[in-house]
């Protein structure tokens, strides 16, 4: 595996021209948003004065003006950020993601279906609005993966009628092969009732209907932090062996809040992140290493679960 | 309110209570129960490997003897002891360090370890080791709950009146667990 010295090697020797060549419109498109700033307050400024001295048309030469250069500024700005975005995600996230693994591919506009999504049970919550982007897939070993960035919304109205949206899950979600073959369903989720609440904690978990059986788990540091549901308590522990609850604790340490499940003979992982990954920053230069680090780690957690949960080793009847 | 009507809603109250604490008692005792007829199912789905293994294994190693005896007698062995009893358990015991020793056996003759019937032999064992460990622990966690049950208050009280006792955990020899639990080199 490649250490954070190989990557800045890559990073300078790779990335940084592109990078360089890519400043020069988000420098250009960031003056020219400060000019169209100026501009709008300059024409409202000037719209009240002429309003207030009874100049109506100063007024409406101020407004036009304003919508003019709006519009102008406005489209060759927007062109700039689509074009800074487009060979952003060719230029750089996909070099990161070849050099993260060869044999993986990356579609920026594609994600995790939300089909899928569903089909992991591991949110119930209904979902109104789905977003993603950002898909990489391939194979890493005798494993297939696939992750990608999404964002799962609902909605309620308050009261004034207006919309809401909440979000469910942000982050990335992961799907990738499991090692062992199983029939039932297993989910290891975050443990906040017992985190909270202590003994009632688990009582309310027992009394979870919204989930299968309530699996209880010999690991004292596993079931601190998560709690486990099951259609089967022999096959879950049959998946959940005392080797991967390490591993799974383990992989909590670094990506602090996954949720995992375990149907149709896949693993779901949603890991959640709060920012929006492999996207350019506007307002700050792209040259920054720690934020392509960021990525690179990011990247690397995934691709590295494969290893982590041993997803790799075939000595069981699944090939 | 008449004090009678008091008296009779305390003690429906507490019929309800025992009642409510009996059940869950017997629930209890019941998912043991169930939970090792599955270890059993699972002992008697490895029991069934052996005599594969052994043949295996023969054609390869014949000198090995002894092992294929050992493993065989065992296998006869469990067939007559009682279904939940430490004899039981004892002998599966052996019989999971004799099919480790016989797989091992494997390491010294390539030409064994290259076969085919072997390598699939050695995946189902594998499997059935993880299944078993599994049903162990499942069952483990069940006796656990039930413990519980029969040890905290106030369900101790009427597990004292219907005479329940502890139930003894399925517990492996030390050295064999770090076996189980370590996942074996495989070359596949």
């Amino acid at each position: 595996m490649q250490s954070v010295d190989d990557f800045k090697l890559f990073f300078e020797n790779e990335l940084s021209d592109k990078l360089d060549e890519l400043e020069v419109p988000r420098k250009q498109a960031v003056r020219q948003s400060i000019l169209l700033i100026l501009i709008i307050l300059t024409c409202i400024g000037g719209g009240i004065a002429g309003f207030i001295a009874g100049q109506m048309i100063i007024s409406i030469a101020c407004g036009v003006a304003l919508i003019v250069s709006a519009i102008v500024l406005g489209i060759s700005i927007n062109k700039k950020v689509k074009y800074i975005k487009k060979h952003y995600k060719d230029g750089v996230i996909r070099p990161i993601v070849h050099y993260v693994s060869p044999e993986l591919s990356f579609s920026p506009t594609d994600y995790i279906s939300q089909s899928e999504y569903n089909a992991s049970k591991i949110f119930l919550t209904g979902v109104d609005r789905y977003k993603g982007d950002d898909l990489v897939q391939g194979k890493i070993g005798a494993t297939s993966i696939r992750f990608s960035e999404i964002h799962s919304e609902y909605k309620t109205k308050d009261k004034d009628g207006k919309t809401q949206w909440h979000t469910i899950f942000k982050g990335i979600f992961f799907v990738a092969d499991f090692n062992k073959h199983f029939k039932g369903e297993t989910f290891v989720l975050p443990d906040l009732a017992e985190k909270w609440f202590g003994g009632l904690g688990k009582m309310m978990q027992k009394a979870n209907f919204t989930r299968p059986e309530l699996i209880k788990l010999e690991d004292p540091t596993f079931e601190k932090h998560f709690v486990v549901y099951g259609t089967d308590q022999i096959e879950g522990r049959y998946i959940l062996s005392p080797k991967l609850m390490e591993r799974i604790t383990e992989l909590r340490t670094k990506a602090k809040k996954i949720s995992i499940s375990f149907i149709n003979a896949q693993v779901y992982i949603a890991i959640n992140v709060r920012k929006n990954l492999f996207e350019p920053p506007y307002w700050s230069s792209m040259k920054k290493f720690e934020l392509v680090e960021e990525y690179y780690a990011y990247l690397l957690l995934c691709v590295n679960i494969v290893e982590e949960l041993d997803l790799n080793t075939r000595i069981w009847t699944k090939e | 309110m008449d004090p009678l009507y008091i008296v009779l809603i305390a003690v429906g109250v507490v019929l309800l209570i025992i009642i409510g604490i009996y059940n869950s008692l017997i629930s209890r005792r019941n998912q043991v129960d169930n939970a090792f007829a599955s270890i059993d199912v699972m002992l008697k789905k490895r029991a069934d490997l052996i005599p594969q293994l052994v043949n295996t294994v023969k054609g390869y190693a014949a000198h090995e003897s002894a092992l294929f005896e050992k493993v065989t007698k065992l296998r006869a062995q469990v067939k007559e002891v009682g279904l939940h009893s430490n004899e039981r358990i004892e002998l599966e015991n052996q019989i999971t360090q004799s099919m480790g020793q016989l797989v091992l056996v494997s390491e010294s003759y390539p030409d064994l370890k290259a076969n085919e019937n072997f390598l699939n032999l050695q995946r189902n064992i594998s499997e059935m080791e993880e299944q078993l460990s599994a049903a162990r622990r499942a069952f483990n966690a069940s006796v656990n709950d039930y413990n519980n049950g029969i040890e905290k208050f106030p369900s101790n009280i009427i597990a004292g009146m219907m005479s329940f006792k502890r139930k003894p955990f399925f517990e492996l020899p030390k050295t064999s667990r770090a076996d189980f639990e370590k996942t074996p080199e495989v070359n596949v």
